[in-house]
């Protein structure tokens, strides 16, 4: 019994860390309409920025989040302005082409630039924790859950209580209308990728930690990250923590009880089962 | 004589080679209300993204003493020639409140902001009371008024209310119809562009007829409304 609950415990954690990662996804794709395949590759890139600003720098993972959050925020916002602008508004199928070699592009110059050894950040307290109840939780994870609910809860509050938010919202409702009333849809697009990029990276800052980083972990993130989007829905960022979660849960319940191959067989299937029975995402009010 | 407000000399507009719009000319004095009719296919809402920029076009376009030719639509929208839109296109899933918002978006100020809620909500207490609620889920005549609170959000000098009783019921198009005169007796020039040529000369000053491209009349509302080929061809009399 206490091994269910300290795996339920385990899920949790992992299951912030996970909305946190599919936040930046759904994010775009709900007011890009872009699907963006390179998501996970972008967490990859925070990943290693983590890296090397603790290796070369020694500054801590958790104090380098805003650091490199403002990274990616940069790339984000040049790769919209100047790269996905030339697909804005077009059908979808030209979304997916121009982010996937994206995703190419960025995982060949990780593996140029920063080899592809496996490589995880190591702080001085990475192998403690504390205990409860008698459960255990290991710092660095309780630290990224808790990282990651604070910026997914800001992110939604930022949505519904900020002029920038909701002229993001109001962009994604009515892109007429917006531009009616004096919104630069270009300013906005771009602003709105910058988010989704820095979120992945303060996703890949935290991945770095409890996990490992090497140039190929993005197409899985992305898969991942794509069925948290779905699970949860697209319209709430609450949404992907319910996805996350409930994710992460499956995923820990499964190589408990069915056995460590079975993951992804059951986490995708109820990917599957979502579509079929709820295709607007649990917390998503219409198809 | 009160002054001259928008004016288009020569105009010309289309899309590709073909001109939709041909040598118009048009006039809107300060303070006043103007209506312009029109069947459909007219060219009014050609005339429309003339205005606000989004079609380009050739001869003179001028907005409170400036040319408005080489001008972007949020420069133009910033000068204070705002619409509210055919079909009202609000923000369905935002409150009513969060639209009204998103009228005052480019402006700076949050007393004047607050100022100008105050009188919106003044004009249209209806949206006060729903000012929580979800603005696509309310009747179409509560969407028509936050679609125009919407727009007075923004400051306007020249309110541009395009086909306004579209789907709506009489009652509510005459009640529209009052606040629409309020608001000009406020001080905002209004331009209503209209099918419904009855509704729109019953409150406005003057009125331009548009046929295929052209105005084939103007004058004073009583003047066209007694016309006898409008009488004839529009009010079916």
């Amino acid at each position: 019994m206490d091994l269910l609950f300290q795996v339920i415990v385990n899920g949790l954690l992992l299951g912030g860390l996970y909305a946190l990662m599919a936040l930046g996804l759904a994010l775009v794709w709900g007011v890009l309409n872009i699907v963006n395949l390179a998501h996970g590759a972008l967490i990859m890139l925070g990943g290693y920025a983590a890296y090397y600003l603790f290796t070369l720098l020694g500054i801590d993972p958790f104090l380098a989040l805003p650091l490199v959050m403002m990274m990616l925020f940069v790339l984000g916002y040049i790769l919209q302005r100047y790269v996905l602008s030339l697909i804005a508004r077009s059908p979808m199928f030209n979304t997916l082409l121009i982010t996937f070699g994206l995703d190419v592009i960025f995982m060949v110059l990780a593996q140029l630039l920063f080899t592809a050894d496996f490589r995880t950040i190591n702080p001085s307290y990475a192998g403690t924790h504390v205990t409860w109840f008698n459960l255990t939780f290991p710092t660095v994870q309780l630290f990224s859950f808790a990282v990651a609910m604070c910026l997914t809860v800001g992110l939604w509050l930022m949505m519904l209580h900020t002029r920038i938010g909701r002229a993001i919202r109001a962009t994604a409702q009515n892109l007429s209308a917006a531009r009616l009333y004096g919104v630069n849809p270009k300013q906005i697009y771009a602003l709105t990728f910058g988010i989704g990029a820095a979120l992945a990276g303060a996703a890949g800052d935290l991945y770095g930690v409890v996990s490992q980083i090497t140039p190929y972990i993005g197409a899985t993130l992305t898969a991942k990250c794509f069925a948290i989007a779905i699970i949860g829905g697209l319209e709430n960022p609450l949404g992907v923590i319910v996805g996350g979660v409930l994710l992460a849960l499956i995923e820990s319940l499964t190589a408990l009880y069915v056995g460590p191959t079975f993951v992804d067989v059951a986490s995708f299937g109820v990917l599957v089962l979502v579509l079929i029975i709820r295709p607007q995402g649990l917390l998503g009010k219409t198809a | 004589m009160s002054n001259v407000l928008l004016q288009l000399n020569n105009w010309y507009a289309g899309y590709g080679d073909v001109d939709v719009l041909n040598n118009l000319h048009f006039t809107v004095k300060e303070g006043e209300i103007v209506a312009l009719v029109g069947s459909n296919g007219a060219g009014k809402t050609t005339l429309l993204r003339s205005l606000s920029r989004t079609l380009k076009g050739r001869g003179d376009i001028t907005f409170a003493g400036r040319s408005l030719y080489d001008e972007t639509p949020e420069k133009v929208f910033e000068s204070g020639l705002v619409q509210v839109p055919e079909g009202r296109l609000l923000f369905d899933q935002m409150s009513v409140h969060e639209n009204l918002l998103m009228g005052a978006y480019r402006r700076q100020g949050k007393a004047a902001i607050d100022a100008s809620l105050e009188r919106v909500y003044g004009l249209f207490p209806k949206l006060y009371e729903r000012r929580q609620q979800r603005s696509g889920s309310m009747s179409g005549g509560e969407q028509q008024m936050c679609a125009m609170g919407r727009a007075l959000m923004a400051n306007p000098k020249l309110l541009l209310v395009d086909e306004m009783s579209l789907g709506l019921a009489p009652v509510i198009v005459d009640q529209l119809l009052e606040i629409l005169s309020t608001i000009r007796n406020e001080g905002i020039t209004v331009l209503l562009v209209e099918q419904d040529i009855y509704a729109a000369l019953e409150i406005a000053d003057r009125g331009y007829v548009m046929v295929t491209g052209a105005i084939t009349q103007s004058g004073s509302a009583d003047e066209l409304r007694n016309d006898p080929h409008i009488r004839e061809a529009y009010l079916g009399l």
